[in-house]
């Protein structure tokens, strides 16, 4: 009895222990996604896994994004500067930002750079 | 039994105990000081980022030369002001000047509005008119005593080559106290904050000013550090074939002409770093060398117009990337 008691209650926190392993190993995954703001605000979320062009829009102007191989960049603006466009083909690290329009694309995927000085 | 129970107990207990209250990743992206910035920490919750955002959005608001509802607008437009943080910044700007022989002055705002750009209305100044706009400018019009700041001859200030490092070395100080790291990027200054949670090095890439998609290299840093890089392809128009970038030699009052695209310090504190990178900027390579080796207290990375890299001694072990010619001291 005691032994049986024993068993079920060391499967019972291997199994917990298990359990939160696996949680963490699942939200530590890196997403492919990039996520697109305005002002601030999450307007689109891209899967860069699947080539596309996306137009985002608002108040203050538009950015073209295109996907392609995995990486995202603005292809086309309304901004006068087009400096978003110099970001280039990207897929982690810090955000590819629209100053003017306020479009900021940033990425979910665990970064291979913390952090990028411009 | 009673034993067996108490076991799983603490063992449930230790279990639960790590997930409690997880420091997980948390970033918000602001707009202020006519940049974008991203601040990424490790936090179990998401006031310290709230505050975070509210410091900056208040230094944005106080430190802006454009915004007329700005203290540093006000003082501009008087000519004197009481005002401990902006007696504070003049002092501090006004060291790191001494130090770098006048390569950083924040009173070439006058200067900076002749070639447009504070309001992107760009346009290249005579040098008559540059010649008039000398007497409105230098560090010697410009007095501090306890905390008021006192401008005179119509010079006007600008904060704009340390008020993001001064940002950063705030923000650092309201992680470092609530025992959160993590990473800001203010534009073009970075500041990393304690150790990453799996431990390992923060990597920052340093932009390839001839493909502004492409990385220069990279940089391996441990603990807090502030990163801050100056170039010519920042901010700049061109005209008639010249590019004339924002940076402003204090000599000619006139955008830098170098033989370098960028210049990036390493150091303990933003407001030095910050300062630092635009007073080596103007300065040249072979005079920036000689400061490092006189001054210490910061390392740095130059990268020439035809791509080469050179690195203080103290960053060569931590850049990747990229071929450097490593600088003794």
């Amino acid at each position: 009895m005691k032994t049986r008691i024993w068993i079920l209650l060391l499967a019972g926190v291997f199994l917990a222990l298990a359990g939160i392993l696996v949680i963490q190993k699942l939200t530590a995954k890196p997403a492919a996604v990039a996520e697109v703001f305005v002002d601030g605000a999450l307007v689109r979320t891209i899967d860069l896994q699947t080539d596309g062009v996306y137009r985002i829009e608002s108040d203050r102007g538009w950015n073209e994004l295109t996907v392609r191989d995995g990486k995202i960049a603005v292809t086309a603006a309304s901004c006068p500067g087009g400096d978003c466009l110099k970001f280039g083909w990207q897929n982690s690290g810090a955000p590819i930002t629209c100053l003017p329009n306020r479009m900021t694309i940033r990425f979910t995927a665990e970064a291979a750079l913390d952090g990028i000085v411009r | 039994m009673k034993r067996a129970a108490a076991l799983l107990l603490a063992l449930l207990l230790l279990a639960s105990a790590g997930c409690a209250a997880p420091k997980t990743l948390r970033q918000q992206t602001i707009f202020a000081m006519n940049t974008v910035m991203d601040l990424r920490i490790y936090a179990s919750d998401d006031s310290l980022l709230q505050e975070m955002t509210r410091l900056l959005s208040e230094l944005d608001h106080e430190l802006s030369a454009t915004d007329a509802g700005s203290a540093l607008y006000a003082l501009n437009q008087t000519g004197q002001a009481e005002n401990a943080d902006l007696a504070q910044i003049v002092s501090r700007a006004s060291a790191i000047s001494d130090e770098t022989g006048g390569a950083l002055d924040i009173s070439l705002y006058n200067a900076s509005l002749a070639w447009g750009f504070p309001t992107g209305e760009h346009r290249v100044p005579d040098e008559a008119e540059l010649a008039a706009l000398r007497r409105t400018i230098g560090l010697d019009k410009v007095a501090v005593s306890g905390d008021v700041v006192t401008l005179s001859d119509g010079v006007k200030l600008d904060f704009g080559a340390v008020a993001k490092g001064l940002a950063a070395d705030l923000c650092r100080e309201k992680m470092e106290n609530a025992g959160v790291s993590g990473i800001l990027s203010l534009g073009a200054s970075i500041q990393t904050v304690g150790t990453k949670p799996d431990g390992s090095d923060w990597s920052i890439g340093v932009q390839d000013p001839e493909d502004p998609s492409n990385i220069k290299l990279t940089l391996r840093l441990k603990g807090s550090k502030a990163v801050v890089t100056s170039g010519d392809y920042q901010r700049f128009f061109e005209q008639d074939g010249v590019r004339y970038c924002h940076i402003l030699d204090p000599e000619t009052l006139a955008p830098v002409q170098s033989d370098y695209r960028s210049v990036t310090i390493v150091a303990d504190s933003g407001f030095l770093a910050d300062g630092l990178s635009t007073a080596l900027y103007v300065m040249g390579f072979e005079a920036g060398v000689s400061l490092w080796r006189t001054s210490g207290g910061f390392e740095a990375v130059w990268i020439a117009d035809d791509g080469s890299v050179s690195v203080t001694e103290g960053l060569a072990p931590l850049v990747s990337g990229a071929e450097a010619e490593v600088i003794q001291r």
